[in-house]
Formats: structure tokens, sequence, C-alpha cells
């Protein structure tokens, strides 16, 4: 049979409700590494790509098509822009479209080439934290001050994203996380999706 | 009482006006006029289930807000300046939740009728239905994981990566089964039709729709106005 590339209505429905998961577990994963400074702004980055690697790499292997990075990338920069910070919804779409570029021929049935798209996606990710500090740093002070956050925090985040040191730690974690999540999403999907039949 | 629900034309074009507004503003503190707006406006259509939910939450972000701001409360849990950034959403929420809670049909038949390509229109009703059917596909597993002894805090500890994938490989498949039964449910009413699409409880825009239009516009105009722009 001959397959084309348009999206069919499952693969908008499966696209859309894995976009929605892999956004929710973003926003849990957020909340609950809150407790820390540290955890937050170093780590929760990284934990999320870890756990939203499965997710992905489910969501590429099944629909089996094109523009299915570029569709998530874009659901997530829209959430961001809802949430005041619109430079993100660009910023985003960019990062999808550099994606598809890895995937564009059959990225699909490769674990290589989809390891590689979700690297580079959590490797680029970090912008969420770097964009408000290289483009918006007198927006994102202000919101912080009058929001009556402690002087010790804005001091911590600024620290840890603007010293060269724990820059290269934050993006090492994030791409290595990333990285480990591919490889995990690569064997549960071998492990239980292909056998169960779904793939 | 039954619920009174303006066209989808006003919920879409009042969640612009939101989002336009708290992206705009330079003064996080003035988007209380937003949110009163938008809680007056739940009022206005008799959704008192969603008004006081949303009213009680931004009480106690208000209260909370207050006793960080001039008592020096400090979150232990949960940041301040999230606090600061959900009250300063409450609008969007309040808005967008109605939008949310709006018949499928409904918002299927304005989006058609705006010529809203089909898959935008069955991404955001999927969007739309996610809540609800993931809580209780969350609580099925929950319960499979209890009744399994898999949900004992020494269990959770010791076995941190197990749990975390008996959680998410049956969410993900259930995930799959969802998909594929609403897919199947849109195909057989008609999804991959090229025609315009109807609801049985299509509205046309009312003088009260237009009213709350120009009552949408004009806050965000004044609380621009008022609060200033930032670029």
């Amino acid at each position: 049979m001959n397959k084309t590339n348009k999206l069919s209505v499952k693969d908008v429905v499966t696209t859309v409700l894995l976009t929605v998961l892999m956004i929710f577990i973003q926003l849990a994963v957020n909340m609950i590494c809150m407790t820390n400074d540290f955890v937050s702004m170093v780590l929760s980055v990284g934990f999320t790509m870890l756990l939203c690697a499965p997710v992905y790499f489910l969501m590429v292997s099944r629909v089996h098509k094109r523009f299915v990075t570029l569709i998530y990338m874009t659901i997530l920069g829209l959430v961001f822009m809802i949430m005041g910070n619109w430079y993100l919804l660009p910023y985003y779409m960019a990062v999808g479209t550099i994606c598809e570029i890895i995937l564009w021929r059959n990225g699909w049935e490769s674990k290589k080439k989809m390891t590689a798209a979700w690297t580079v996606s959590s490797l680029l990710y970090n912008g969420v934290n770097l964009l408000p500090i290289w483009f918006f740093w007198d927006t994102y002070e202000a919101f912080a001050l009058s929001s009556g956050m402690e002087q010790s925090y804005i001091d911590s985040f600024v620290q840890y994203y603007t010293s060269a040191g724990w820059l290269v730690f934050i993006i090492l974690f994030t791409v290595g996380c990333g990285f480990v999540g591919s490889l995990i999403g690569g064997r549960l999907i071998h492990k239980h999706f292909k056998k169960a039949g779904v793939l | 009482m039954q619920r009174r629900n303006l066209a989808v034309l006003v919920k879409l074009w009042a969640l612009g006006c939101t989002i336009l507004g708290i992206s705009l503003t330079a003064d996080a503190v003035w988007t209380f006029v937003l949110t009163v707006t938008g809680l007056a406006y739940l009022a206005f259509q008799r959704n008192f289930r969603l008004l006081c939910s949303m009213g009680v939450f931004y009480g106690l972000l208000t209260l909370l807000l207050y006793l960080i701001q001039y008592h020096g409360l400090h979150m232990v849990v949960f940041s301040e300046f999230y606090v600061l950034m959900f009250w300063n959403l409450s609008a969007v929420f309040i808005v967008g939740f109605d939008l949310i809670t709006t018949p499928p049909g409904e918002l299927a038949a304005f989006l058609s009728r705006i010529h809203t390509p089909t898959p935008v229109i069955l991404g955001l009703l999927v969007m739309f239905r996610f809540f609800p059917t993931m809580k209780a596909e969350f609580k099925s597993v929950g319960r499979s994981m209890r009744n399994r002894g898999l949900t004992a805090p020494a269990w959770l500890l010791l076995h941190p990566v197990s749990s975390c994938e008996y959680v998410l490989v049956p969410m993900l498949l259930r995930c799959l089964q969802i998909a594929d039964q609403l897919s199947v449910s849109a195909v057989a009413r008609g999804a991959e039709h090229p025609g315009r699409r109807g609801s049985y409880y299509e509205k046309r825009t009312s003088i009260i729709d237009w009213c709350w239009l120009f009552v949408w516009a004009a806050v965000t105009g004044l609380f621009l106005w008022i609060g200033d722009v930032r670029v």
C-alpha cells in the first residue's frame, strides 16, 4: 500500500495526546523540583528530558511521519507563550525544525537518529532558562522582585546561569540526561510496545 | 440553574485578550483587573462551579502573595516566583477553563465555520479532553499498583526506576488505545469529510456576545493603559 506523508486523523490525535502528556510531565517535574533552588535551577531540565524521552520515542515511532517533532515543539512554545514568554514560541519552532532536519530521511526508523534529535533538543531546551537572562533580564528581575522573592534566589539564578563552570555543568547534565533517556526510551519501546503489537 | 454559554467567538476573544494583556503588561499587580473581569464573565454565564473553584484558588494565591510581600513569608515547597506567576496568570486560567468546558460540538462547528484546518480542530478537541481522560486513567493505574502492593513508600523509595516504569508503560499504552478509539470515533463521525462541519447546538452571535466582545477589548485596553506596556 502506498503510504503518504500526510498526517491522518489517528496521527494527529496520537501526536496531540502524547504532546500534552509530555508537557504535563514537564510541568509536574518543575513543580516537584521547586522545593530546592539547586535542583530547580540546575537539575530539573535534565530530569524533564530523561522522563519525557520514552514518550517522545513512542510518539515518533508510532506516527512514523515527518513534522511530529515540529508539532510537539510548536505546542510547547504556545504553552510558554500563554504563560507570557512569547519569544519562546519562535525559539521552540526553530528547535523543532532542527530536529526535523535530523529526522528528515526516515529518522523514525532509526534509533540513532531519534537519539540524536532528542539529545539536540535536550541541549537547546536550556533556552527556557537562558533566553530570559540573555535578552529579557530586566523584565525577569522586576517580576521576581515584585513577587517578593528573596535577593538570594535571584543571585543564585544569576550565579548558575552566568558562571561558565555552572553553565557547562548544566548543559552537560541536560544533554547526558537526554541521551540516557533516549537509550531507556529505545529499550522500553523494544521491551513493551513492539511486543504488545502497538508499533 | 442551566449554564448560559456565550458564543465560541467571545471565548476565544477573551482568551486572546487575557494572553495579550498578561504578555504585554509592565505591572503584574494590575492583572487583578483582568481576573475580576474573568470572574464576572463566569458569573454571567452561570458557570458557578468554575466560579467557586477559581474564586477560592485566586483568594488563596492573593493571601499567600500578601503574606510573602508584607509579612516575609518564605515558601518551603512552592517558590514565591510561582505564586505571583499563577496569580498573574489567573485570568488566562479562568477564560481557558471556560473554553475547555465548552461543548465540543459547538467548538468544532465554530472553528469549521472560520475555515480552520481539520487537523487543528481535532488537535484542539483532543487537548481539551486530555485532563478528564488522563485523570481517570491515572486513578486506574494507581488502583492496580495498590492491589499489587507497589505503592508502599518503602517500595517506591527502594525501586524508583521500576515504579516509574510501572506507571509510565500502562499510561502510554492507554494513551495509544485512547488515540485509536478517538480517531475511529472521529472518522466515523465524518472528520475526514472535506465539507463544513455543523452542530445541532451551533449558536449565532447575539447582541450579548457582541457586548462581551466589547467589554473584553475595553478592559484589556484600559488595563494596558493603566499598567503600562513592556516590549
